[in-house]
């Protein structure tokens, strides 16, 4: 019993800690920050504070009756703007939008919504309205419409500058602003756009209009091929249509034809008959008519021919008779005359051969001694020839030796011509010796003929160079002594 | 949780213009902090520059609760 008592009295100490601890600590959820009042110490996140201390994201212990926690939501919080405002134009407009603001999150923020708003938070949306809406008269003030629609940048920043310190000052901050609508009583904008709402609806209609055009000539365009190929197709079948009736009446034709044919066939079969039989008819009439008739013709010019030619076989006989006759009688004449012609002619020929044969007995003889003395000339003139050659030669040799050969054959005609000239000379003095005496020689062979003048140049030049080897007529006048014997 | 010292860190971070920043502007820039994106007002630090939408900044400076200014991250 005193165990159940005592084990109650442990359990109900627990259940009041727990529940004392439970009055004392207080947590701060996410979206809000505990404004904890009513203690000095301990003034956490704010240093020179006002006597609270401000927690967020955690837990803190509170002294119960000591000190007050109060939460101030950090959640967002929307107001709607419905706004009359004039623009810079002068145009009223009715501007309806939207603010999303919340508390700020940094300490300073959440002192001054604090201060402000703790126990008015359901009437923020209200106080930041009217701070709103009188920001936003001044700005619209200073725009124009073409600005607002135009140049959100340019509203908003305005906006922020306007409202921005402003919301500062009372902890919060802006973050979206929303312009959802710009009413226009005056129809201002409405206007405004319809010089291009005009050009639209005319680019519109062009488009249109142009788009009509080419369907149009599209449509036209395929209704003009449809009809070429309607034409085209019938075009073929009425060709093809053509042949077939051509084909038709060339089928029905056949038959007439054909027959037609086959009658031109026998037509020209029979026609060949007949020119046969006409044929065969005139070569009937040939063998018939004209042979027989041909016959009688050649026989009656056969016997006519052959008695003409009797005839004349017997004219020509008789002529031929007078003829031979005739001739006969000439032949006689003819042989008498011949023979005695040829007896004369036989005595004449004997006659002419003797004398021929005494004739050629004759030129024989006489044939025979030409030849002998012509063989014995030709002999003679060969020899002489050769010799003249053989001197020609020698000469050619040496031409002085054979001069002086020729001279020394010759030199006793020469020196008996020579000495002629002496021959009346009964004494002779030699006043110069051997020279003299050659000298005087010389010159008398010189008056000896004309044909000395080569001996006397070949003195002279004896004189001179005696030649070496050659048996000289001149050496003994060097001694002077053979001129003496001739004396 | 040490939110003074995030506020401090602030410095350094960098961010993506989402609202062109330039002089007589206000711009806007979201930045990753606190376990999530946030937007903040910009202002330039510098000069005449407008710093177009897109461009990578960093922030310089924070002006509690929710101004920044901010450089571009990168020259050209």
């Amino acid at each position: 019993m005193a165990i159940g008592v005592v084990a109650g009295i442990v359990l109900a100490a627990i259940v009041a800690l727990i529940g004392l601890f439970k009055l004392m600590w207080r947590v701060a959820e996410p979206n809000e920050a505990l404004v904890i009042s009513g203690s000095t110490h301990k003034t956490e996140g704010l240093g020179q504070g006002m006597g609270f201390r401000i927690v967020t994201g955690r837990g803190t212990l509170v002294l119960p009756g000591v000190q007050a926690v109060r939460k101030l939501s950090l959640d967002l919080n929307e107001t709607q703007l419905s706004v009359d405002c004039v623009t810079h134009q002068g145009i009223p407009l009715r501007v309806k939008g939207v603010v999303i603001f919340k508390v700020g999150d940094d300490l300073v923020s959440i002192a001054n919504a604090a201060r402000r708003f703790l126990d008015q938070q359901k009437m923020m949306p209200e106080r930041v309205h009217i701070v709103f809406a009188g920001h936003l008269r001044s700005i619209v003030g200073g725009l124009t419409v073409e600005d607002m629609i135009r140049d959100r940048e340019k509203l908003t920043g305005q906006t922020r500058m306007a409202c921005g310190t402003e919301m500062e000052k009372l902890g919060l901050i802006v973050d979206s602003l929303q312009i959802h609508e710009i009413e226009d009583p005056t129809g201002y904008i409405k206007n405004l756009a319809m010089p291009h709402a005009a050009a639209v609806q005319r680019d519109a209609r062009i488009a249109q209009a142009e788009a009509n055009r080419l369907a149009t000539e599209a449509e036209q365009a395929a209704f003009a091929r449809m009809a070429e190929a309607t034409r085209d197709s019938e075009i073929l079948q009425a060709g093809y249509q053509a042949e077939r009736d051509k084909a038709a009446a060339t089928a029905r034709q056949a038959g007439p034809l054909s027959e037609a044919a086959a009658r031109q066939e026998v037509v020209v079969q029979e026609t060949r008959v007949a020119e046969l039989e006409a044929h065969r008819r005139e070569q009937q009439l040939q063998a018939d008519v004209r042979k027989p008739a041909d016959a009688a013709a050649y026989e009656t010019r056969t016997r006519a021919e052959a008695e003409r030619d009797a005839r004349i076989s017997a004219a020509q006989a008789k002529a031929r008779e007078t003829e031979l006759a005739a001739a006969a009688e000439a032949t006689r004449v003819t042989t008498a005359a011949t023979a005695d012609a040829q007896a004369v002619e036989a005595r004449g020929i004997a006659s002419a051969k003797a004398t021929r044969a005494t004739g050629e007995a004759e030129a024989a003889a006489t044939q025979a001694r030409g030849l002998a003395e012509a063989e014995s000339a030709k002999a003679k003139g060969l020899a002489e020839a050769e010799a003249i050659k053989a001197r020609a030669a020698a000469l050619a040799e040496n031409q002085e030796a054979v001069v002086a050969q020729q001279l020394a054959e010759n030199w006793p005609a020469i020196v008996e011509a020579g000495a002629g000239a002496f021959g009346n000379v009964e004494h002779m003095v030699l006043l110069n010796g051997a020279e003299g005496m050659s000298e005087m020689f010389a010159k008398a062979l010189t008056m000896g003929g004309t044909g000395l003048g080569v001996a006397r140049q070949l003195l002279a030049s004896m004189g001179q160079t005696p030649p070496s080897g050659t048996p000289s007529p001149a050496a003994p006048p060097v001694n002077g002594r053979i001129p003496i014997r001739e004396e | 949780m040490g939110d003074t010292g995030a506020d401090a860190d602030m410095v350094g971070l960098t961010g993506r213009v989402t609202g062109t920043v330039g002089p007589g502007l206000v711009g806007e820039v979201i930045v990753r902090i606190r376990g999530g994106a946030e937007h903040f007002l910009a202002h330039p630090v510098s000069g005449t520059g407008r710093i177009a939408v897109g461009t990578v900044v960093t922030v310089v400076e924070y002006l509690p609760p929710r101004t920044v200014y901010v450089m571009a991250a990168y020259d050209n």
